[in-house]
C-alpha cells in the first residue's frame, strides 16, 4: 500500500474503532447484530402471518357488521346485541408494531416442519464436558447428530447440520447458519455434566428467563464466546419473550423430552426426568425459529458415560430425539390442533 | 507570557498491552516498560515489616511470593470477575505501569491528561470491556479499548490482506485485516496459549521425574528460553532440585510435546479463517501472516505453520523480533492518531 492509501485506511479503521468504543459505552450490541435490525428482518418475515389473518378477520368483521354498506333502515334484531367491537386505526396500529405486540398464540398458524437444523454441541478445540474415562461431549453430540440426521432424512425431512466434522463453530456462526437456511426448527444436542456424579438424567431447554442460579451459570458458561453483553441479551430476550416461537419452542421441547425420557428409561432404569426448563442459551436466543437444546445424557455419571460410549445407546438417543421431532411435526401437520 | 491557568494540560498518550502473564506500556514521552502481571500484598504484619511496602508488583511480587497474598488479576487476557481483590490488583498494576512512564504516585500527572489505548483479546465481550473501563476510572482520563491483534496490525501498518496470530499467555488471538476495523467474523480467540503450554510441560516433567521439585514459575522460565517445535535445535537441559539436590534434567522431549500442543488448534483456526477470506485475496493473506506475542518466539513455529499452509497453496509466516512491545506500540500509535474530538467522547 502507498503512504497515502495507508493513511486513508488508518483513518477509516480508527473511526470504526472509536465508534465501537462508543457503542460499548452506550451498552449497544455489535453493529450488524442490533436487535432492531434483526427484529425488523424477523418482523418482515413474520408480518404476513399477522397481517393476512388480520385482513381476513377485518374483512369478515366488516362484512358481518355491514360497515361499508350504505346506511339503510334495518329492523332491530330480536336477539340481544353482542358488545360492538370497533376496528379503528388506533386498535389496528399496535397489531403491526412488534414493540407492543401482544403474545400471539402459535396455534393460530399451524406450520409444517420440513427442514430441521441439527446442532452438535462443541467441537474442535472445545471438547465440552468429559467423563473420567475420557469420553468427550463433542464426539457424542456429533455421532448422535449424524444418526438423527439419517433418521430424519429417511423419513422425508431435510436436514441442515451446523457441523458435520470435529471442528469448532462459534455459537453466533451456528445461529447465523440456521437463520440463513430457512429451516423450521432448531435442535441443539448436548451432554450434561453435573457436580453430583451419582445422579443422571435428561433435560430439554427452550428459550426463556430463569431464576435458577445453576442454569444462569450454565448459560453464562455456554454463552461466554457469544459477543453479547448482558444488557444486550436482556433487550433481545425482552423482545423474544413475546414472540410466537417461544410457545412453539416449548411444545417442541415437551415433545422431545417426553420421547427422550420414555425412550431411554427402558434401557436405563436409573435415568431421571429433569424435565423441560427455560434458559437463555445463545443458540436459542439468536436463532429465529422454534429452538431447543437437549441434554441427552450426563457424562459426570460413570455408568451413563460408559453407556454413551456405545453406538447402540447413541442410536437409541437418536431414535428418541427423532420420535420427539416427529411427534411435534405431526401435531403441526394436523389440520386442527388442540386449542385452536 | 501565559499565566499558569492558560497553560494547556500536558497530554500523555499511552498504549497498554494488558497481558495475562506480562503487561507492557509504551508512552508518547518515549518510555516503554514491561512488568509481570502479578500483584501481591504482604500476607501479614511480619511480611509487611520485612518488605516495607504496602503492595508489590511484577517481578518483585513473584520473587517475594511466599510472603504475599499474590494475585494474577488477568485470566485469559481478561479481568477476573467477582473478586474485589482482583479488581484492586488490576488497578494497582495499571497505576504501576503509568507510574513507570512518568505519571505521579497518586495515579495522575499534575495538570495532565492521560489518554490510553488498551488491547484485549479478540473475543472479549462487551461486558469484559465495560468491566475494564470501570476498573480504569480515575486512573486515566480517556480510554479506548481495542482487540490486541488489531493494535498489533495498526502498529505495523498491516491493515490490509494480513493475518495476525498473537500468542500470549492466556489466549491465542487471530485477526484478519481487511482494511476495516475487524468484526467478529474476522477474529478468533483460543484459550490454548502460553499458560496451557506451561501446565502441560509441568505435567510431563512431573510424570518423567516424579522426584523432582518443579514449580510452574520454573517451567515458565525454561519455556521462555528453550521452547521449540519440530526437530530440537539442541538438548534441553535444566536444573531442578531432586530430593533437595540440584540435578540436571533432560526435558527435550517434554518441551517438544508441550509446545506442539499449540500446533493443531493454531493451524486449524488459521486455515479456517483463511477459508473465510474472499477467494481472490486468500493468496495475499497467506503471504502476510504475522506471528506476535511471546509464543511467536517458539523456535520453528513459523516454519511449521508455513508447512501447514502448503496444503492450501503455501504462504509466508513472519515472527516479530520484538514481540513484547508490538501490542503496546500499536496501541500508542492508535492513541496518537486519534483526533482530540474523539478522545473527548471516550472519557474514562
Amino acid at each position: 500500500m502507498r503512504g497515502g492509501e495507508i493513511n486513508r485506511v488508518k483513518r477509516h479503521v480508527l473511526r470504526q474503532a472509536v465508534a465501537d468504543n462508543l457503542d460499548t459505552i452506550r451498552g449497544l450490541p455489535p453493529r450488524g447484530l442490533r436487535p432492531g435490525r434483526r427484529f425488523v428482518r424477523l418482523f418482515l418475515r413474520r408480518a404476513p402471518l399477522v397481517i393476512i389473518p388480520l385482513i381476513l378477520a377485518g374483512f369478515a368483521f366488516i362484512t358481518s357488521t355491514g360497515v361499508t354498506r350504505p346506511a339503510k333502515a334495518v329492523p332491530a334484531p330480536a336477539t340481544p346485541k353482542a358488545p360492538q367491537i370497533r376496528l379503528t386505526r388506533a386498535s389496528m396500529t399496535p397489531m403491526l408494531m412488534t414493540d407492543t405486540l401482544e403474545p400471539v398464540s402459535a396455534s393460530a398458524f399451524p406450520l409444517s416442519v420440513h427442514r430441521v437444523v441439527l446442532d452438535a454441541g462443541h467441537g474442535g478445540t472445545d471438547p465440552g464436558a468429559s467423563s473420567i474415562s475420557n469420553v468427550s461431549e463433542k464426539e457424542i453430540t456429533l455421532d448422535i447428530e449424524k444418526r438423527l440426521s439419517a433418521l430424519l432424512r429417511k423419513n422425508g425431512f431435510e436436514v441442515v447440520a451446523t457441523r458435520d466434522d470435529d471442528r469448532l463453530i462459534p455459537l453466533r456462526e451456528r445461529a447465523r447458519l440456521a437463520n440463513g437456511s430457512s429451516s423450521d426448527i432448531f435442535v441443539s444436542i448436548h451432554v450434561n455434566s453435573i457436580p453430583h456424579p451419582s445422579n443422571h438424567g435428561v433435560q430439554t431447554y427452550y428459550l426463556g428467563p430463569t431464576n435458577d442460579p445453576t442454569l444462569t451459570r450454565l448459560a453464562a458458561a455456554e454463552n461466554r464466546t457469544s459477543g453479547y453483553a448482558l444488557a444486550d441479551l436482556r433487550k433481545l430476550l425482552d423482545r423474544v419473550y413475546a414472540d410466537v416461537r417461544r410457545d412453539e419452542s416449548q411444545r417442541l421441547a415437551n415433545a422431545v423430552q417426553l420421547q427422550m425420557f420414555s425412550g431411554l428409561r427402558g434401557v436405563d432404569p436409573g435415568l431421571e426426568n429433569w424435565g423441560v426448563r427455560r434458559a437463555p442459551f445463545i443458540v436459542l436466543v439468536a436463532t429465529e425459529m422454534p429452538a431447543i437444546l437437549a441434554e441427552v445424557g450426563c457424562l459426570s455419571n460413570e455408568r451413563e458415560a460408559e453407556m454413551l460410549r456405545s453406538g447402540a445407546y447413541r442410536e437409541q438417543i437418536a431414535q428418541a430425539l427423532f420420535h420427539g421431532i416427529h411427534a411435534y411435526a405431526s401435531a403441526n401437520d394436523a389440520p386442527q390442533r388442540k386449542g385452536t | 507570557m501565559s499565566t499558569e491557568s492558560e497553560i494547556l494540560p500536558e497530554i500523555l498518550h499511552v498504549g497498554i498491552d494488558l497481558g495475562t502473564s506480562r503487561s507492557a506500556i509504551s508512552a508518547s514521552n518515549g518510555e516503554r516498560f514491561v512488568v509481570d502481571s502479578f500483584v501481591g500484598w504482604p500476607a501479614d504484619m511480619v511480611a509487611k515489616k520485612v518488605l516495607k511496602r504496602d503492595v508489590l508488583i511484577g517481578h518483585e511480587a513473584v520473587a517475594n511470593r511466599t510472603m504475599l497474598d499474590l494475585h494474577r488479576p488477568l485470566e485469559r487476557g481478561l479481568l477476573k470477575e467477582g473478586s474485589d481483590k482482583d479488581v484492586e490488583a488490576v488497578r494497582e498494576l495499571l497505576k504501576h505501569l503509568l507510574r513507570l512512564v512518568g505519571v505521579s504516585s497518586n495515579g495522575k500527572i499534575e495538570s495532565s491528561n492521560v489518554r490510553a489505548v488498551v488491547g484485549v483479546p479478540a473475543a472479549a465481550l462487551r461486558t469484559n470491556k465495560q468491566y475494564l473501563r470501570n476498573s480504569m476510572k480515575g486512573i486515566v482520563d480517556s480510554l479506548m479499548i481495542v482487540s490486541e491483534p488489531f493494535a498489533v496490525a495498526y502498529g505495523l501498518n498491516a491493515l490490509l490482506h494480513t493475518m495476525i496470530i498473537d500468542i500470549g499467555a492466556g489466549t491465542t488471538d487471530f485477526c484478519v485485516m481487511k482494511g476495516r476495523y475487524p468484526g467478529e467474523e474476522d477474529q478468533r480467540t483460543l484459550t490454548i496459549a502460553g499458560d496451557s503450554l506451561d501446565t502441560q510441560l509441568l505435567k510431563l516433567i512431573e510424570e518423567r521425574y516424579p522426584q523432582a521439585n518443579v514449580t510452574i514459575f520454573m517451567v515458565r522460565e525454561w519455556k521462555e528460553k528453550h521452547s521449540f517445535v519440530g526437530d530440537p535445535p539442541k538438548r534441553v537441559l535444566v536444573t531442578a532440585p531432586v530430593k533437595g539436590v540440584p540435578t540436571e534434567l533432560d526435558i527435550t522431549n517434554e518441551m517438544k510435546t508441550a509446545c506442539e500442543t499449540l500446533l493443531p488448534p493454531t493451524v486449524e483456526t488459521m486455515l479456517d479463517l483463511l477459508s473465510r477470506v474472499e477467494p481472490e485475496f486468500q493468496e495475499r493473506v497467506r503471504g502476510n501472516i504475522i506471528l506476535s506475542g511471546g509464543g511467536g518466539l517458539i523456535r520453528n513455529l513459523a516454519h511449521s505453520l508455513e508447512d501447514a499452509l502448503k496444503q492450501v497453496g503455501g504462504g509466508k509466516v513472519t515472527h516479530m523480533q520484538d514481540p513484547v512491545f508490538v501490542g503496546s506500540d500499536g496501541g500508542l500509535a492508535l492513541a496518537l492518531d486519534a483526533p482530540d474530538e474523539d478522545w473527548e467522547k471516550l472519557t474514562a
